[in-house]
């Protein structure tokens, strides 16, 4: 056997043996994956396509028909609609909040620790917990928002915000955007400390005023931390359920039912498991476009060297 | 055969019957302990009648060698709290849950029930025939009924003397009253309707007194369509004619039921509509005197609806049913039964020897009245939404609530009760 047969051979099995370690070290990811998310998945599917009433033996399949009740009920419209401002505006509003409060901590207030852990404590705190305090707050008999406008003469704005169909929504999704800030805070400020200083301080000289050097020279370099949040935020307001669920279950009639709570209520009060799952399928292939197309902008981005870095 | 199409056919099977087995019902329920069950109820108005419990059940411990882990959950967290435990197999093996197809109803349909027709011939239980039909389902008696109540309008004595008011004799009556009490500056009618069930009680009793306990059955046996024009003007007197007056708090939909009472215990409100579980609540933290009235027809006094509260149910999979049975006996006991109307002025769903009970006045008038619906020897109407299904239940709460937000008219809230009612039924 020459010397190059035998390095060619020795290459050979080292390439099988690290083949075979590659394997079982990506085994025990792959299985996690399989087990808590394809099985699932595919349970959800199969599910789906059944109008299972969550406690016969079987399933009976029925195809498609769930996904044609769902075009046809108009309970489903009504809830896309608030789930749709809950996405618009439960997105925007900690994004732009926590970004100016973000750059307002780090360029320079003293105690940067102790607003951390103030903005990042809502965060901490179960939804279940958020949604009976502020339930407490809007209480219009004893509740501090009722009290607070009349100390401060705007007694005739008071009302009962979750008992009406107009302010019901809008409620519930400030105690969202107010539990969620804090998060955003924390994820921008762990991105701003990647910063390039010399460039901020190059367009301070340059003339630039504060809200250029946000626009022009922080924000591009906090580009992919501010997708991240992005996509995250968005999709926890397609599956809004939990405080929208404590706070108001949906109502007053169904104000302010989203799909979650509606997906809910069909499989679970109603046995419908089938179209509950259909519902709850629809959650995800709503948020799958927009994942993607954020997805897509943070590659492209990083190619091109933008960002100072992902939290 | 290859090994890798050995292994890919063993995954398919695998998945296969993985996706087969999550239609196969729940897991075992969480005691785990035949001799140990886990007994759930709803957290009781009054906080020390938890206590009284713990100690009532403790007896039943020493006596027969059954351990009961009680536990409790705030009363609106019951119905969705329990059913998700149910459904994942980790609820508890004995549980207080509403009568009736919309509450029981389901969980039956989901086969989480434990089956007691042979339990009720075995202990010869003497529940009242009319209250084991409200646990019965598909020809299976699956509960055992635990609380008999009425629906009327508690109103403060002092108050009513205070403005110059007497019982209302009517609806015109009580329209006087109300607008006296609210010229006053008080509260009429102490309601909130946030959890939505509130509004289904007031229409019972509103129905009871316009249409009478057989217009009642009537419909919700389907012979009287719920749209009707009677069904219509009990809607519009009370949840919009009502509301604009100012009858009602503010913002009702807003208000939850514990808030409601509490403004009727404070004082800031003369009435309270509701139901006689109540009774024990109301003793402890009313320090005034008050009545209780059925709210008044167009033409008469009216009388109460009423009908069964909850019942007690065993999980379709407990490992204890024997000692979940044997608990059920003794929750019958003349013993028990007695201690449940003197210390929780609740009323058991059978016959209980009251004669030496120092019930005060409004429980005595409680029980009067409950006895006299028992036996069959009074006339009263019906509650509605535990002889309903949940989808009509679902159509008449929300519905009520858009009237009292003013976002349906109650013609369109009885167009969609009567709907719900054909869909629910398939008639």
């Amino acid at each position: 056997m020459s010397t190059a047969t035998a390095t060619r051979s020795v290459l050979a099995q080292t390439r099988r043996e690290q083949g075979r370690l590659g394997v079982l070290l990506v085994a025990p990811a792959l299985a996690l994956f399989g087990v808590f998310f394809l099985f699932p998945l595919a349970s959800a599917v199969f599910f789906a396509l059944t109008s299972w009433n969550g406690s016969t033996p079987t399933a009976p399949f029925v195809g498609l028909a769930n996904v044609r009740e769902m075009l046809g009920d108009p309970a489903v419209w009504h809830a896309l609609g608030n789930n749709l401002q809950w996405v618009l505006v439960g997105t925007a509003a900690p994004l732009l909040i926590g970004l100016l409060l973000a750059v307002l901590i780090w360029s320079g207030v003293r105690g940067v620790l102790a607003y951390r852990l103030i903005f990042f404590l809502p965060f901490l705190m179960p939804p279940i917990a958020i949604g009976i305090v502020w339930g407490w707050i809007y209480d219009p008999v004893n509740g501090w928002a009722n009290r607070l406008l009349e100390a401060v003469g705007l007694g005739e704005l008071a009302r009962g915000w979750l008992g009406e169909t107009g302010t019901a929504l809008w409620a519930v999704l400030l105690a969202a955007v107010w539990s969620y800030t804090g998060f955003v805070v924390v994820i921008f400020l762990a991105a701003l400390q990647n910063v390039d200083l010399e460039l901020v301080d190059a367009a301070r000289i340059d003339g630039a005023n504060a809200v250029q050097r946000l626009w022009h020279v922080i924000l591009p370099q906090i580009v992919p931390t501010f997708i991240t949040v992005t996509t995250v935020t968005l999709v926890g307001g397609f599956s809004v359920f939990d405080i929208v669920f404590i706070m108001t279950g949906g109502g007053p009639g169904n104000a302010t039912a989203v799909l979650g709570t509606y997906a809910y209520e069909n499989a679970f009060n109603f046995s419908r498991v089938g179209y509950g799952t259909a519902l709850a399928l629809l959650i995800t292939v709503l948020s799958l476009p927009f994942v993607v197309a954020l997805n897509r902008v943070q590659r492209r981005l990083a190619l091109r060297g933008m960002g100072g870095g992902a939290p | 055969m290859s090994k890798r199409t050995a292994l890919a056919i063993a995954t398919l099977v695998a998945a296969a019957s993985a996706l087969t087995g999550c239609t196969g019902g729940v897991a075992p329920s969480a005691s785990g302990d035949s001799n140990t069950i886990t007994y759930l109820i709803a957290q009781p108005d009054v906080p020390e009648n938890l206590e009284k419990m713990r100690q009532e059940i403790a007896g039943f411990e020493q006596s027969s060698g059954i351990t009961v882990q009680l536990d409790v959950l705030p009363r609106e967290q019951l119905h969705t709290v329990l059913q998700t435990q149910l459904r994942s197999g980790s609820g508890p093996d004995v549980f207080s849950y509403d009568t009736g197809p919309g509450f029981a109803g389901v969980l039956a349909d989901a086969g989480l029930l434990h089956d007691l027709t042979d339990a009720y011939a075995q202990n010869d239980w003497q529940i009242y025939d009319w209250a084991r039909e409200r646990v019965t389902f598909d020809g299976k008696v699956l509960g055992v009924p635990d609380q008999v109540e009425t629906l009327g309008i508690f109103y403060n004595k002092e108050l009513f003397a205070q403005h110059g008011i007497t019982e209302p004799a009517n609806l015109a009556e009580l329209d006087a009253a109300a607008a006296k009490l609210k010229a006053a500056g008080v509260i009429p009618i102490a309601f909130g309707d946030q959890e939505g069930w509130q509004g289904g009680h007031l229409l019972s009793m509103g129905l009871a007194s316009r249409i009478g306990s057989q217009g009642m059955t009537d419909l919700v046996e389907g012979r009287v369509p719920w749209s009707s024009p009677e069904v219509v003007a009990t809607i519009s007197t009370f949840f919009d004619e009502f509301n604009r007056k100012g009858y009602l708090p503010e913002s009702a939909t807003a208000i939850g039921y514990d808030n409601a009472n509490a403004l009727f215990y404070s004082g800031q409100a003369a009435m309270n509509a509701t139901g006689s579980w109540l009774v024990s609540d109301i003793i402890n933290a009313a320090d005034f005197e008050v009545g209780f009235i059925p709210f008044p027809g167009p033409d008469s006094r009216g009388i109460y609806a009423g009908g069964l509260g909850a019942g007690t149910f065993v999980s379709a999979t407990t490992p204890a049913p024997d000692a979940a049975v044997r608990f059920l006996d003794w929750l019958q006991s003349p013993e028990h039964a007695v201690f449940d109307v003197t210390e929780l002025q609740s009323i058991p769903a059978f016959p209980v020897d009251t004669s030496g009970v120092d019930a005060g006045p409004l429980f005595t008038q409680v029980l009067e009245q409950t006895s006299k619906m028992s036996s069959g020897s009074g006339d009263f109407g019906l509650n509605i939404d535990v002889l309903t299904t949940n989808q009509f239940n679902e159509a008449m709460e929300g519905g009520l609530q858009s009237v009292l937000t003013g976002d349906r008219s109650p013609q369109e809230v009885a167009d969609a009760l009567q709907a719900a009612f054909e869909q629910s039924t398939g008639s």
